[in-house]
């Protein structure tokens, strides 16, 4: 049984977070607006307009090169590729073609297995988004909103060996993306998109075969399902004897089916030029000597050092360091608080990351500041509080926004530790509860753990666990 | 004399002065309108009555409610003691080709005939900012590709003042015909190939081509991308000179306008031109043409007068202690047309293929037809013969199997053209030039209909002019007499980068100098 | 190897790409106006070009002085956009309307 493997290459277009779109003053953000109402006769391609380079594109696409070890051209051209399309106004778009911003570069992907795919770059290139459209009963409806949203297109080496790394190159770019700062990275909201470039070949050969281009997988489930489906699809076609061609296909996430789009005997003819009306883009060499130097510590980078200086396990570690205001929320809780940096972690992912997911927002945003999330913890270890009422506190302060210190004080939910006040209530419960103390006597030793839960009742939740089961067992056992 | 036969000049002067109302002068602009130009072209031309063949036709759109507004508002200021600007009350025409908000912008094209611009190209803003009444649009060439304005699809298309049954040459002849027709005093054309200074010289006025990038694009219908300059077209040198300074200068919506500093070209006018070094080249009396009846490409000299008009200046301008060097080679001006067909072709393919049918313009009238059907029938209904021909060679010459041998090839040739330039005006170099004189056309002013149909020998009108569109240089074109017919001849000063000081001080000398000369009292047919 | 003229086929090629749909006469003229066209356009080849002759995308030179700044990233909203949308031949709840794409073949 002949045992193949598959070569996938990705090109990913991404959308930059700048103000306004590539070439002109409109917003390059203008998701849920009505359409046609983010336009001005530049990107709708008005007869006689002119575009005007944004200086903030070229700074985050110069971040984003830099960040993938890329080589920085300090001279690169914008050129015009010409296609009729009804979503390209100017019915050509403006691209780099031969002399892009970066060249080469390389990306580190670490797979849940264990081991790291490095991916090569082979370009990375500055460009603008066209339009939008779509089908209605026959007729296309276009919406000019997204023209000239500024993107990066970066074209990966055929480095990927399965579905399951081309989803990881996703999630971890989209990771990255977030962390530099330059792209929302929402693939929902269409910020990165991918088309994938599939081929296989015999295990052990070195040659590359046709490969075929999926269009448009626009979810990290989609790329792996139309990865893992062509690849199935062609070990088919190649067992059976016959040939892959070069098809451009369509995937169908929702009915998880292949559509084959029109094929083109001939490649389209772009008719590639300089762009005469842009100058070419000169960056400074000294500037781009230091945006290298300035770029921040990367995930990975920074997954590595908290696992090392930490000691967190890796699962922790990638949890915390998925973006940088998480990572810089638990660098700021650890200079709070000092102790066991487990113990953050695992309030951390927990409850904090819990609280977030729930009222929707990021961890930079809580009113829980790592200095009242260090104070909580300190206080539990200075046993001026137990865990329950800590957790508690995390509500208390989020809704309140008051300092944990503060609340306690206020509500009195200092720890009881006092050993009469614990034997007064064990009292109580052992006198309204004489069944279950008959059946605990009896031998239903597991019975200790619902009578910890009727003292902590009667304290208000307050009681020192740790002393209050010692008790607890000294007067049941009698 | 009517109040529009004055210049922009002293319109403006005795606007300001309180001598002259804007209101008084646009009603004398169009009172001439009314008497000489006829019917403006339209899209539905019926047929050319004899009537037509006397007039003018410089217009597609007379915009007068707008132009009264704005020369209302000028006396407005005036009376308030705000001063409206260095162009106060002075009436204009603006070449079709640029948007101007609120009017139909045409291109003098079937597929942008109902277009109405919803912005303002920058060098007509600043010529409204500055004071000027903007009387309406006038014709060109279809998209301006041409050097006659036959081929508009706004018919009847301009004549020649001088003569009716002549061009007024292109693609700028609407422009052109209606400063020479003492329609306006000034217009605001466009010169790709030679479109400003072709027609200036066969209308006998003066037509300047500013260096590229000295007046920004932005609005400007684009053609040849890193070949179109708008420019002023006038009477006079000094009219002109008040013009480019007001059109002239960096724009933030227009990168390939260059970050320099206007100069006071009026100021440079009146320097005396002694010790000025002017160049006469034999690359620039001779013109390879094709021949009409085999096709293959002939060495022809340039018509007998026109030569004569040159060396006539040449003398004059020796006379004011200018010193004339002979024999200056330019060699690759010959390379200068099919490097053109190249490059502007390539350009224009691009440029034009926004014209889709889709979100403005003419879209195809035909129901039930898929997209690309669309996209065919609008662009063949929409766009007249000329533009086709444009975009079909384009696309050749761009092809991705023929790009390196023709486009690659024709960008290198351009490095050689400019290379002479550079030679000539090094100032290092063996010749040392302040300026190249040499004559604008080779013939003077053809008969409509004689030349139209044939692109090859129509192009090849535009042979003296095109380098400078190569190179990026300035180049003017001023009146320097009349031919055996009583056809204006026109001569061409050439200089470096951004010296369009240089070639107005140069005109303005020859003009000062040749003023009352007997030619200049001769008027043009349509005004005797 | 040049061609010396564009054949008919090679014009239809053409007439595809420029997506214009042209009648027998008209495709005649244009493919002889081309044609003389052409033959002027290849006396470009006989000329001796050196390898070190640069490509001039525009004749003037722009020096670093000289070029425009870029852009400052800030929002300047367009005065009129339903002045544009107003040019648009149809349009419907502020979409522009076209006919369909030909369908994508299916697997």
């Amino acid at each position: 049984m002949t045992e193949y493997e598959a070569i996938i290459g990705l090109e990913t277009h991404i959308q930059l977070n700048t103000k306004t779109k590539i070439f002109c003053g409109c917003k390059a953000d203008s998701w849920g607006a009505p359409p046609n109402s983010n336009i001005c006769p530049v990107c709708s391609g008005l007869p006689g307009v002119l575009p005007v380079l944004n200086k903030a594109v070229v700074e985050k696409g110069a971040i984003l090169a830099a960040a993938m070890h890329a080589d920085i051209r300090l001279i690169s051209y914008f050129d015009r590729k010409n296609y009729f399309y009804p979503d390209l106004p100017k019915g050509y778009q403006i691209t780099q073609y031969d002399q892009a911003l970066g060249s080469g570069g390389y990306f580190e992907i670490p797979m849940p297995e264990g081991y790291v795919r490095r991916v090569r770059i082979h370009k990375l290139h500055l460009e603008e988004d066209a339009g939008k459209t779509k089908n209605e009963q026959g007729r296309r409806l276009i919406d000019f909103n997204r023209c000239g949203v500024p993107l990066v297109e970066m074209v990966t080496e055929p480095d990927l060996r399965s579905a399951d790394e081309a989803a990881q190159y996703l999630i971890r770019l989209r990771q990255l993306l977030r962390w530099l700062g330059v792209s929302e990275a929402d693939m929902e909201k269409g910020h990165l998109r991918c088309d994938a470039n599939v081929s296989i070949r015999v295990k052990g050969s070195k040659k590359l075969n046709t490969k075929t281009e999926i269009k448009n997988v626009n979810s990290i489930d989609a790329v792996r399902n139309a990865i893992t489906s062509e690849i199935e699809r062609q070990i088919k076609e190649v067992n059976a004897g016959r040939r892959v061609q070069a098809w451009t296909l369509d995937w169908d996430d929702e009915t998880g089916k292949m559509w084959m789009m029109r094929s083109k005997e001939t490649e389209a003819d772009y008719r590639y030029f300089r762009e005469p009306d842009l100058l070419p883009l000169q960056l400074d060499e000294a500037w781009v000597k230091g945006l290298i130097a300035d770029l921040p510590e990367l995930p990975l980078e920074r997954r590595e050092r908290f696992v090392r200086e930490y000691g967190l396990p890796l699962y922790d570690a990638d949890i915390i360091t998925g973006s940088k205001v998480r990572s810089d929320y638990y660098s700021s809780t650890d200079a709070s608080y000092g102790g066991d940096p487990k113990t953050i972690s695992n309030w951390f992912i927990n409850d904090i990351l819990g609280m977030v997911n729930d009222l929707g927002i990021t961890v930079d945003a809580l009113n829980i500041t790592p200095q009242y999330l260090g104070t909580i913890l300190k206080m539990i270890d200075e046993k001026k509080i137990n865990v329950a009422t800590g957790k508690s506190l995390l509500k208390k302060v989020q809704e309140t926004k008051q300092p944990p210190e503060a609340i306690v004080a206020a509500e009195g939910l200092g720890l009881v530790s006092d050993d009469a006040a614990i034997r007064e209530a064990i009292q109580a419960v052992i006198a309204e509860n004489p069944g279950e103390v008959k059946s605990f006597r009896d031998g239903k030793e597991t019975l200790l753990g619902w009578f910890l839960g009727q003292v902590m009742r009667k304290t208000g939740g307050k009681a020192d666990p740790k002393l209050t089961r010692q008790i607890l067992v000294e007067l049941l056992r009698g | 004399m009517a109040l529009i036969d004055q210049t922009a000049t002293e319109i403006t002067q005795k606007i300001k002065q309180g001598e002259l109302s804007a209101v008084d002068v646009l009603d004398s602009a169009l009172e001439r309108i009314r008497a000489v130009d006829g019917r403006p072209g339209a899209l539905d031309d019926g047929i050319k009555s004899l009537e037509d063949e006397k007039k003018v036709h410089a217009f597609i759109s007379l915009t007068e409610v707008r132009a009264r507004k704005q020369a209302e508002e000028i006396d407005r200021r005036l009376q308030s003691g705000i001063d409206p600007g260095p162009l106060a009350g002075v009436p204009v025409t603006i070449k079709d080709i640029f948007c101007v908000k609120d009017t139909l912008s045409t291109a003098g094209s079937r597929i942008l005939a109902n277009f109405t611009a919803p912005y303002t190209a920058t060098s007509a803003a600043r010529l409204e900012e500055a004071g000027a009444v903007l009387l309406g649009k006038v014709n060109l060439d279809e998209f301006t590709f041409g050097s006659s304005s036959e081929s508009s699809a706004f018919q009847p298309s301009p004549r020649n003042p001088w003569n009716t049954a002549y061009v007024p040459g292109g693609s700028s002849g609407g422009s052109t015909a209606s400063v020479a027709a003492n329609e306006v005093p000034l217009s605001l054309g466009t010169d790709t190939g030679g479109s400003i200074r072709q027609p200036a010289a066969f209308c006998g006025v003066v037509g300047l081509k500013p260096t590229y990038g000295r007046v920004s694009r932005y609005g400007l219908i684009a053609f040849g991308s890193s070949l179109d300059c708008p420019g002023p077209i006038a009477r006079n040198v000094e009219d002109a000179a008040l013009m480019l300074h007001v059109i002239a200068g960096p724009d933030p919506k227009d990168s390939t306008a260059f970050e320099r500093v206007v100069p006071d070209y009026q100021e440079a006018l009146k320097k005396d031109i002694s010790g000025m070094r002017i160049g006469l080249s034999p690359d620039y009396f001779n013109i390879t043409f094709p021949d009409p009846k085999t096709g293959e490409l002939a060495r022809q000299e340039i018509q007998e007068d026109v030569k004569k008009a040159v060396y006539y200046a040449a003398e004059v301008l020796a006379g004011l202690g200018a010193e004339i060097v002979e024999d200056v080679p330019m060699p690759n001006t010959a390379h200068g047309i099919p490097t053109y067909f190249v490059i502007s072709r390539v350009e224009a393919a691009s440029n034009l293929h926004r014209f889709d049918g889709v979100k403005y313009g003419y879209r195809t009238e035909k129901e039930g037809r898929d997209l690309n059907e669309m996209y065919r029938l609008s662009r063949a209904e929409g766009f007249g013969l000329q533009p086709k021909l444009r975009i079909l060679m384009g696309m050749y010459v761009s092809a991705a199997q023929y790009s390196e041998q023709y486009y690659q090839r024709a960008l290198r040739v351009r490095s050689l053209i400019r290379g002479d330039f550079e030679a000539v005006f090094d100032t290092h170099g063996s010749y040392r030039l302040d300026a190249l004189l040499t004559p604008t056309t080779p013939t003077t002013a053809f008969k409509m209909d004689a030349v139209y149909g044939d692109s090859l020998l129509m192009q090849y009108t535009d042979q003296l002019t095109v380098s400078a569109n190569h190179a990026g240089i300035p180049g003017i074109s001023i009146p320097a007499g009349l031919d055996a017919s009583g056809l204006p001849i026109g001569i061409q000063f050439l200089a470096a980068d951004f010296r369009e000081d240089i070639i107005l001080q140069a005109s303005y000398a020859f003009e000062q100098a040749t003023k009352d000369e007997a030619w200049r009292k001769v008027k043009p047919q349509v005004l005797q | 190897m040049s061609e010396e003229f564009i054949t008919p086929e090679v014009f239809e090629h053409l007439v595809d790409l420029a997506a214009i749909a042209l009648d027998p006469s008209q495709s005649d003229y244009l493919r002889g106006e081309l044609n003389k066209q052409l033959k002027a356009i290849n006396e470009l080849i006989a000329i001796p070009i050196d390898e070190s002759v640069p490509l001039a995308a525009h004749g003037v030179p722009y020096m670093q002085a000289d070029a425009a700044p870029l852009r400052e990233d800030c929002w300047e909203a367009c005065e009129n956009p339903e002045e544009i949308l107003a040019q648009v031949p149809v349009s419907e709840d502020g979409y522009i309307v076209v006919p369909d794409i030909p369908h994508s073949d299916l697997e």
